[in-house]
């Protein structure tokens, strides 16, 4: 009878908790999450919101086609590459065409683009576009005319017969262009401010498993020559920070590196310190829909250490820290607003991302909800050393969302700096890091010893003191029975 | 009582040739003394998960369950003094079944007298000392297998090398077990559910 009452409560229970649920999450079509320690997936309030959606008939320019890239500027002006259309189109901060730039002069006579794949706009308005079909980069002013043609790179490293394919290209501050090209297993290609090419940075090792490696030893020369070579993976896209960094992903489902930040010398200097290696997804399925790690087509780094890549497989956005920590993931493919059918892009308007989506031929704006802003400013505080002011706001990120690993961490990290060993490795064990754990505890071992070291020594002569008494008492009584005796 | 519980396994794993020795001849092996030994190491295994320091537990709080550890402790054990006493019997092995299990559970003490402590200790190192730890896990393995070692071969009375093919025979032979209780269990679930479907299509006919 009892055990009956107790169902039927449960039922209820479950019944009032599907119901209360829709609510929550009616606001977005998504289920934002980062994972843990345990590599579990962990629901998050929702970091970002969908805003609205912007197509060609809603700018007044015709739809899109096939659109490739965008770029946002520092001051919010954003350039989209429509490449169906072979054009850009140049918009305001406040999404108010200011132009479209269609062809632009060679020499006095009219050129087009020819299915471009890639953007970018330098802090000089200059816009750089990697015309992928003409094998050329070109760079033109803020208002559409030529400044200068990157074509044909000449250089004994590059291979017989070589033929110039752009895909995504970046500027540092210095002038200096970096292209991602089609069939560059090398490396990411580097030219100078005057369009010479210079050479690779960022090379990707090559990774092979030791089963491919016997079957090569045990096979014939004949064999040899059938199988595919051992090489590596080019580079999807590339972005650049404020200190000359270059961020770019890679797609290659062997490696657990496939987000890189690159020194001016073109090592990857990222920094994974987080559960798991920067790279989208940990848990997917093997097989099947949908199977496979995440394909990072498209990274951007939004200051201040954090940067967000886009996986077009699974179609979602995963932002990160300056420690390769998620600080959460969001989207998903289908058809409403803010989920995606095939994105191709991302960038950071202001506070708000903006993601272009190819399939659907218009532009999703996201813009950040409380949690959000939240995450980001206390990562900002963090970054920038200002740790007590961190704390606060971690405090109230962990009111809006008690499992969110990240701010037990920052708030561990901030009382460590102060020197309150013993909440820094609560807060530590919360978070499940047992490096930062070990150092609060290290600390605190040291305090109480140093503490306690009067009262242990007290005690241990008072020991020492009674078992010596405890002997002289006991030989002397032995001493006077034996005198006793005799 | 403090002779049986307290000083004579200490000296069998102390003096371990000696000791079994006087284990198997002059009787100073007890089954009870067996059986206190099992149910230690098990709170042994579940103090270990539950109270180890955060630098070396690393298992997930939300799979501890004390049922399991009673289970993969005795189920293991049996099945080794199963086996063994399987082969040894073809093999010809002096040793009674009563007698293994004495072996094996005698040689079993280390493995609380040193993680027992160490549980409580690991909660006061830093993770440079957490090699220490390791080590003093990996020692009492290793004196459980060396003691293991010299109770089969004194109980059977076998050489050294004899002893560590019925050692290695134990084990295929524990794997045999395995696989054949999966399959009766497998089989038997088959013939259970094959009649409880026949009474249900009785139940739902008339």
């Amino acid at each position: 009878m009892k055990l009956k009452k107790a169902l039927v409560l449960a039922a209820i229970v479950s019944m009032l908790a599907t119901a209360a649920s829709p609510a929550a999450s009616a606001a977005t079509p998504y289920e934002a999450y980062t994972y843990n320690y345990y590599e579990d997936s962990v629901p998050l309030p929702a970091p970002y919101v969908p805003e609205k959606a912007i197509s060609g008939q809603s700018l007044g320019v015709g739809s899109f086609n096939q659109p490739n890239d965008l770029f946002v500027t520092e001051d919010g002006f954003i350039y989209i590459l429509d490449s169906g259309n072979a054009r850009i189109i140049a918009l305001d901060n406040e999404w108010r065409v200011i132009r479209t730039i269609e062809s632009f002069d060679i020499d006095g006579t009219e050129n087009k683009f020819a299915n471009p794949s890639g953007i970018f706009v330098s802090d000089k308005k200059e816009i750089y576009v990697a015309d992928t079909d003409k094998g050329r980069v070109v760079v033109l002013t803020n208002e559409g005319e030529l400044i200068r043609v990157v074509n044909n790179p000449q250089s004994e490293i590059l291979p017989q017969g070589f033929k110039f394919v752009p895909l995504k290209v970046t500027v540092d501050k210095a002038g200096r262009i970096f292209v991602v090209a089609r069939g560059m297993y090398e490396g990411i290609m580097q030219f100078d401010e005057k369009g010479r090419f210079l050479g690779y940075v960022g090379t990707i090792k090559v990774s092979t498993n030791p089963a491919d490696r016997l079957w090569r030893t045990l096979a014939t020369d004949a064999q040899k020559a059938q199988m595919q070579l051992f090489i590596p993976t080019e580079f999807a896209s590339v972005d650049i920070d404020s200190k000359g960094f270059v961020y770019a992903t890679t797609v290659d489902i062997n490696s657990t590196e496939t987000i890189k930040r690159l020194n001016p010398s073109g090592q990857d200097v990222l920094k994974r310190f987080g559960y798991y290696p920067p790279r989208g997804d940990i848990r997917y399925r093997r097989l099947g829909n949908n199977s496979g790690p995440s394909k990072l087509v498209d990274i951007k780094v939004l200051g201040d250490g954090m940067y967000v890549a886009l996986d077009s497989l699974r179609a979602r956005l995963f932002t990160y820290n300056d420690e390769g920590e998620l600080l959460y993931a969001f989207g998903g493919r289908g058809t409403q607003l803010g989920v995606f059918n095939t994105p191709v892009a991302v960038e950071r308007a202001g506070d708000k991302l903006v993601v272009l989506d190819r399939g659907k031929n218009n532009i999703v704006v996201f813009k950040p909800t409380q949690f959000g802003k939240l995450v980001t400013e206390a990562t900002i505080e963090h970054y920038n050393g200002n740790t007590d002011r961190s704390v606060d706001i971690w405090r109230d990120v962990l009111r809006l969302n008690s499992n969110f690993d990240i701010a037990y961490l920052g708030i561990g990290r901030s009382l460590l700096m102060e020197k309150k060993n013993k909440e820094a490795m609560a807060y530590f064990k919360l978070g499940m890091h047992r490096k930062y754990y070990s150092t609060a505890f290290k600390r605190y071992r040291r305090e109480v010893m140093q503490e306690q070291f009067g009262n242990f020594m007290t005690t241990l002569m008072v020991l020492i003191a009674a078992f010596v008494a405890y002997r002289i008492a006991r030989k002397v009584r032995v001493r006077r029975s034996d005198r006793r005796e005799a | 009582m403090k002779r049986d519980f307290v000083k004579f396994p200490l000296h069998v794993i102390f003096h371990p040739f000696d000791g079994f020795w006087d284990m198997k001849y002059e009787r100073k092996g007890k089954v009870r003394v067996v059986l206190t030994i099992l149910a230690l190491l098990i709170l042994t295994l579940i103090l270990q998960k539950q109270f180890s320091g955060f630098l070396v537990n690393f298992y997930d709080p939300r799979d501890l369950n004390s049922l399991n550890d009673i289970i993969y402790t005795l189920l293991p054990f049996f099945l080794f003094c199963v086996a063994n006493w399987s082969i040894t019997t073809l093999m010809e092995g002096e040793g009674k079944f009563k007698e293994i299990v004495m072996a094996t559970g005698y040689a079993l003490l280390p493995l609380i007298l040193l993680n027992l402590p160490m549980t409580f200790i690991s909660r006061i190192m830093v993770s440079e000392e957490t090699a220490f730890y390791y080590m003093m896990n990996s020692f009492a393995g290793i004196w459980f297998i060396y003691l293991l070692f010299v109770g089969i071969m004194t109980v059977h009375q076998y050489t050294a090398s004899k002893t560590v093919i019925t050692m290695i025979l134990t084990v295929i032979a524990m794997g045999i077990f395995v696989f054949l209780g999966t399959l009766a269990i497998s089989l038997g679930a088959q013939i259970w559910y094959f009649i409880y479907d026949i009474y249900r299509e009785l139940i739902f006919r008339t």
